[in-house]
Formats: C-alpha cells, sequence, structure tokens
C-alpha cells in the first residue's frame, strides 16, 4: 500500500507535472484564461494520461525496444484522436473552448514523459495509479490557475460574472506567463519550507532519542 | 504582394506562435538559457515547420480528403514529423558534420514540440482566418509555416539575450530556473501584445 | 542477409509490432468514427438549441446577400414562434478574420422588431474573442430601427475588431429579413377595410382559440402621433378585450381628456362593428372638431383613432379567420412566405 502511496504524492506532490517538473506548458499557458477550458483540459490529460500508461505498461513486453517510441506516439495519437471525437460529441462547450490544444496533447511532455519513464518499467495497476496522480495534479494546478487568472482578468468564475474590476493582461497570454512563474515559486516555496520543518523535527526527535538513551544508559 | 507581406507580419509578429498563441513553450523556456543554442533551436524547428507543411498539407487535402479520413490527421500528421525529422538528422550528419554538430541535438526535441503539430494542425484548420481573403495552396502555407518558424526563432533570441543578462543577478531561491523566465517571458508577450493591435 | 534472416531478425519484430499497432489503432478510430461522428444535422440542432434552449421545427429559407459587410449563409423560418434564424458570418473582424454568429430575428407584422439573441457560432483568427461576453451580446436586444454600431451604445469590451465583425453579422441579418419578407406585410392587409389610419405595415395579428388578436398600430393624426393597441375579437365579431399599449396623444392632459370609457376598454367591449360605428353617429369618419359627438371631449382626434381600430378590427375579423382556414395556420403579418 505505500507503494502507491508513494506514487500518488509523487504524482501530485513532489514530481507535480505542472508546478515541478513544469511539463506540458503550451495548454497550461494557452487554456489558464479560463478556469472552465483549463479543468477540461487537466480531465481531458487525465483521461488519456491514465488510459495511455494503462496501455503501454500492458503492451511493455510486446512492443520492441528500438520502435517503442513511435509506438507509443500511435498510441497517445489514438487516444486523443477518440478523446476528440468523443468531446465534439457529448461536450461540445469543452470542444469549443480547448480548440487547438485538444489535438496537442499528443505531444504533452507529460503522457510521453510518464509512458517513458514509468509505464514502460511498472506493471498495469502501478501505471494506472500513476497516470491518475500526474493527470490530478496537472489538472489541479491548472484549475487553481484557471481560476486565479479568470478572477482576476475577467473578475469571472467558471464564466459567471462576480465583479467588475478586472486585470485584463491576466487573461492573455502574458499574464499566463506571469501567474504560472508565481505559482511555480510559491509551490517550490511552500513545499521547500515543509521538507525543512520535517527534517527540523527530525533531526530534533533523533537528538532528544539519543539524549534519552544516554541518559538511560 | 501585399498577400505576402500580410502572411509574413500575421505569423510573425501578430499571430507569433510563442506569445499570442503559446504554442512551442517547452523548447522556449528549455533551451533558451544560451543565445547560441536558442538561435540554433530556432533555425532548426524553421526548417521542420517548413517542410512538415509541405508534406502534411498535400497528403491532407488530396489524399485524406478524398478517402474522408481526415479523423486520423493527428496521427498521420505527428508520424510525418517524426519520421521527418529522423529522415532530416540522417541527411544532415552525411551532408555537413559541422552543420549536424551546431543543431543535430536540436532535432530530436522537435518531435514533441507542439509548434510543429500545432503550424500544420492550424494551417489545415482555420486557414481563411490566416490568409484573410487570399485563396489557401501549398505556397502560402508554405510561407506561414517559415513565418510562424522565424517568429518563434525572434522570440527565442529575445528570450535567451534576457536571460543571459538574467544570469549575472542573484534571484531569490525559490524564483530561480523557471518561474524568473516566465516572468521575464510575460515582459516579452505584454511588448509582443502591442502587435497584435495592428490590422492588417 | 538473406529473406530468411530478415524474417526471422530483430528489425522484421519491430516492423510487425509497429504494423499491428497502427492498423489496431486505425481500426479501433475508423469504428469509433463511425460511432461518433456529428453529422450535420446534429450540428444544427446544437446551434438551435444552444440558442432557445429547446428543440424547435424550422424550415429552411433561400439565401440572398443585401450587404457588402457580411454575407449570409444560412437562413431558417422558426415555425414555432415566426422567428427568423439567421447565420450570417460577418467581416471585419481582427486580423482580416470573420465571426460567425446566429441571429434570432424577432419579426412582428412584417418588420424586424428586434434581435431576441445573437449567439457566436465560430470565428477565424478572432485571438480575442473571448472578451465578447454575453453583456455585450445582450446589447442586441435594444432594436431601434437602425444599423448597430460597435462604438456606440455597446459596452465596451476588449475586441473592438471582433465586435464590428459581430455587428456587421447581426446588420447584415436585419437587412436580409427585411429585404426578403418585411415587404410581404403590406399584401396581408391591401384588401382589408379601414386601413386609413392603420399603419399595416407594423400591424399584426394571431389567432387564437378562434379569437382574432390584433396588434394594431395607427397612422397619427393632425395632432397625436401613433397608437399602439391590443384588440381581442372573437369568431362572432365582437370585443371580448382592448388595451392601449402605447398612448399616442399630444401630451398627457390630452391623454387626460379622453373618453374614459375608451381608457378603461369599457366602451368597446361586447360591441361588433355595428356597434363601434353607432359611437361615432354618421359612420366611420372623422367628425370633425367641435361637433357634439360622445368622443368630442377635448382629444377628439385620440379618441378617434382608438374608436377607428376598434372597427378596423371588428370590420375585418373574418377576412383573418378565412385567411387562416386557407390552410397555413401561421396568419401572423408579414409571415406569408411560401
Amino acid at each position: 500500500m505505500n507503494k502507491y502511496k508513494k506514487i500518488s504524492l509523487d504524482g501530485l506532490i513532489y514530481q507535480n507535472p505542472t508546478f515541478m517538473l513544469v511539463l506540458g506548458t503550451c495548454p497550461t499557458l494557452g487554456l489558464i484564461s479560463s478556469a472552465f477550458s483549463s479543468m477540461g483540459m487537466g480531465l481531458t490529460v487525465l483521461v488519456v494520461l491514465t488510459l495511455s500508461n494503462m496501455i503501454i505498461s500492458a503492451l511493455r513486453k510486446v512492443i520492441p525496444n528500438a520502435v517503442r517510441i513511435p509506438c507509443y506516439i500511435v498510441i497517445i495519437a489514438t487516444l486523443v484522436t477518440f478523446a476528440r471525437m468523443f468531446l465534439e460529441k457529448f461536450v461540445p462547450d469543452l470542444y469549443d473552448s480547448l480548440g487547438g490544444f485538444l489535438a496537442l496533447i499528443v505531444v504533452n511532455c507529460i503522457i510521453l514523459g510518464r509512458a517513458e519513464a514509468f509505464a514502460n518499467k511498472h506493471n498495469v495497476v502501478e501505471s494506472a495509479v500513476d497516470g491518475i496522480a500526474n493527470g490530478l495534479g496537472f489538472t489541479v494546478a491548472l484549475t487553481l490557475m484557471g481560476i486565479i487568472c479568470e478572477f482576476l482578468g475577467k473578475g469571472a468564475l467558471f464564466g459567471l460574472q462576480i465583479m467588475d474590476f478586472k486585470i485584463g493582461m491576466l487573461a492573455k497570454p502574458a499574464g499566463a506567463f506571469l501567474v504560472y512563474g508565481i505559482c511555480i515559486a510559491v509551490f517550490v516555496y511552500v513545499i521547500d519550507g515543509f521538507e525543512r520543518w520535517r527534517r527540523v523535527k527530525a533531526n530534533k526527535l533523533a537528538r532528544e532519542n539519543m539524549l534519552s538513551a544516554k541518559e538511560a544508559a | 504582394m501585399a498577400t505576402f507581406i500580410a502572411i509574413i507580419l500575421s505569423a510573425v509578429l501578430t499571430n507569433n506562435f510563442i506569445t499570442a498563441k503559446t504554442y512551442g513553450v517547452c523548447p522556449f523556456l528549455g533551451v533558451s538559457k544560451k543565445t547560441s543554442s536558442a538561435a540554433g533551436m530556432g533555425i532548426a524547428v524553421t526548417l521542420v515547420m517548413v517542410l512538415a507543411t509541405l508534406v502534411t498539407y498535400p497528403i491532407y487535402t488530396y489524399v485524406m480528403v478524398p478517402l474522408k479520413i481526415e479523423f486520423l490527421e493527428i496521427i498521420f500528421f505527428i508520424f510525418i514529423i517524426a519520421s521527418l525529422v529522423q529522415m532530416l538528422e540522417k541527411i544532415i550528419q552525411k551532408l555537413s558534420p559541422t552543420l549536424y554538430g551546431a543543431m543535430g541535438i536540436y532535432l530530436p526535441l522537435i518531435t514533441t514540440n507542439c509548434a510543429v503539430l500545432g503550424v500544420t494542425e492550424l494551417l489545415i484548420g482555420d486557414m481563411s482566418a490566416i490568409l484573410g481573403e487570399a485563396s489557401m495552396n501549398i505556397g502560402w502555407a508554405a510561407l506561414y509555416a517559415l513565418g510562424a518558424g522565424l517568429g518563434f526563432t525572434i522570440v527565442m533570441i529575445i528570450m535567451s539575450g534576457m536571460r543571459e543578462r538574467l544570469n549575472c543577478y542573484k534571484t531569490p531561491k525559490a524564483l530561480a530556473g523557471f518561474p524568473i523566465a516566465m516572468v521575464t517571458a510575460c515582459f516579452i508577450c505584454m511588448a509582443f501584445y502591442v502587435f497584435s493591435l495592428i490590422s492588417l | 542477409m538473406t529473406a530468411k534472416q530478415f524474417f526471422k531478425g530483430e528489425a522484421f519484430k519491430c516492423l510487425i509490432a509497429l504494423l499491428c499497432v497502427l492498423l489496431v489503432s486505425g481500426v479501433f478510430l475508423t469504428i469509433m468514427n463511425s460511432l461518433l461522428a456529428v453529422t450535420e444535422q446534429e450540428r444544427f440542432e446544437r446551434a438551435i438549441n444552444k440558442i432557445y434552449g429547446k428543440n424547435v421545427k424550422t424550415e429552411a429559407v433561400a439565401v440572398e446577400n443585401y450587404n457588402d459587410s457580411a454575407t449570409i449563409d444560412e437562413a431558417y423560418k422558426v415555425k414555432d414562434d415566426g422567428n427568423y434564424l439567421i447565420k450570417a458570418t460577418g467581416k471585419g473582424g481582427f486580423d482580416n478574420g470573420t465571426v460567425t454568429c446566429w441571429v434570432v430575428v424577432n419579426v412582428s407584422g412584417g418588420t424586424v422588431k428586434g434581435i431576441d439573441k445573437v449567439v457566436i457560432d465560430s470565428n477565424k483568427g478572432q485571438s480575442y474573442i473571448g472578451y465578447i461576453n454575453d453583456k455585450f451580446l445582450s446589447g442586441f436586444s435594444e432594436y431601434k430601427g437602425e444599423y448597430f454600431n460597435p462604438n456606440e451604445g455597446f459596452i465596451k469590451t476588449g475586441a473592438t475588431r471582433s465586435a464590428t465583425a459581430i455587428c456587421n453579422a447581426v446588420n447584415a441579418s436585419i437587412d436580409f429579413v427585411n429585404a426578403k419578407f418585411g415587404n410581404v406585410a403590406v399584401d396581408i392587409y391591401e384588401n382589408f377595410d379601414l386601413t386609413e389610419y392603420i399603419n399595416t405595415k407594423q400591424t399584426s395579428h394571431e389567432i387564437t382559440d378562434g379569437n382574432v388578436v390584433y396588434h394594431i398600430k395607427t397612422k397619427g393624426h393632425t395632432m397625436p402621433s401613433e397608437f399602439t393597441i391590443d384588440v381581442t375579437v372573437n369568431s362572432a365579431g365582437a370585443i371580448t378585450d382592448y388595451n392601449i399599449v402605447v398612448n399616442g396623444s399630444t401630451s398627457q392632459s390630452y391623454t387626460d381628456k379622453m373618453l374614459a370609457g375608451i381608457l378603461d376598454k369599457t366602451l368597446f367591449i361586447g360591441k361588433d362593428f355595428a356597434g363601434i360605428q353607432a359611437i361615432l353617429n354618421e359612420g366611420i369618419t372623422y367628425p370633425g372638431d367641435g361637433k357634439d359627438t360622445l368622443i368630442s371631449t377635448g382629444a377628439t382626434q385620440s379618441n378617434y383613432l382608438c374608436v377607428y381600430a376598434a372597427a378596423f378590427a371588428t370590420k375585418n375579423y373574418d377576412k383573418c379567420l378565412n385567411a387562416a382556414d386557407d390552410g397555413d395556420e401561421n396568419t401572423e403579418g408579414g409571415q406569408e412566405n411560401e
């Protein structure tokens, strides 16, 4: 169980694809001007990533090493095409708002990256957990930044106009870069602080244990 | 001639791939630490963009549309781009080892560059929007791809110059690396935003 | 290398694996494509759903262009409420692009009464189309009979050029509806009696449960301007309801001087044409100022227009009912377009 916890925490926080690894930046920057489309993009990537991880992991013994990258790309492209058809049929609103970035999921480094780094070395269940964790990490990060950008840039939340004050720049690519950069910095700062705090606590505990052991002796 | 200028200006400045569309940001952030590598990457991307367009556009128009297999475009395009990059790498290696030394290392990275797939998809998707009233043909398509690549290269070079300067200063630990690069990119975007106000 | 070696070698295995993956993907996608393909019909119904929030029956109308700044792509008559649904592509957008929108043109009595809704369908190259919000689009509901100008009367968006293209599309839709269906209205009331003081182009009627409900717009008289009056006439030719929607009297003091029976509709309720005629002693002509008739209250002309509208309604109710019986249920003014 501990194994799955580690995979999940890695995907969500310590190896978060958006904030820690800075992967899949194009759709992130292109779509965070709207919380709805960024969340939709996150969930689409979540599904595609989980499925591709599972398929690639299942086929990892069948596919020869020399042609693995082309095979992965074909599998991912198939899933993306399928996702595109599915969204166009059942969620046309989202399909419209994602625009060209939907096709570009194929070249999203997160998906090929997880396939290379994780799925071709682990079994199907682990790969699925990894896909969900990374996808969730991506989705949460995108939605968070989407809310910030939309709230400040358009005065709206998920398309609902709530205030008249807005900084138009933040709803444009320039603002997306700024918000993304600042979010990474804050995230890294918080994680660093947390790690340091945990280390200090562990050191203190160790020292106390040592002292008490000495006293006992 | 008017169309020629309009396409070039639109592709390089007003619809710049990085600052207006945010396509191809991964290499923009990853390979822009030094001006020489930024220029190499930019030229390699431009080359692949033009070649990919020259191949995908006729295939889409004359093969996929008549056969009604447009839905396979993503697979086709990504495959064409991947094989093109492989071939290009081998050819450059054979013909000019010096050139290969300069930009060979960037070529494999291009397969998963959204800008290249982006330009091929975009040219198919809304061609008339890019070209206004001009009728679309392979020449204009290639020209647009060239413009997009040039725009990409220009922004890459500007970015790398700024990052080289930035290296001289001390940044807070949390901001070092990607965050400060993105804040820098934010300013480039703001500057390029002015171009989007030009109406052609 | 012999053929046998090749078939046993690693390269062959790679090739087979790659081909298999490609084949499976291709077959899977082809099946999915046939299952999930979005047909044109579905696309259209989606657009309608978006605009109306429900499915309505429509009928395609031949398309013509009357305006250079936009092209009319498709036009539909909505059978349920008599409006027109126009798909128009406005030119002059950002970066020489276009915006295609669906425009619901509210038509009543042969003229465009307003724009009920504008929904953006697609755009070409409008990077800032996101700035066009619902507030902007709802600005089209205030139609005053003029072209829309994106620089006037609209809230500012961040996408002036896109807004221009949208305005062009809406203006072209109005032009189209006016040019194509606007003039038909005259014909509808052409053979009707007592149309001297009735603005037939802006008058309409509909038939509900055998009653004729008029939305009459009168012409002005010497002093008062147009009245807008809703009159309901039952199948026996008697007035069952009478409401002055817009009072055209010169000023409030004249409105006050009008006959009380007209303002509270008691004068008309239950009366047929003969009854209305009896109000004005000598037929349906204007009695002239200063004469001693029932309507000579100091606002004679206003009173006269009101009575005239009632006379028009009662005199012609059978024509409306007959026209309805001719087959087309929808006899609303200006809507006849077969």
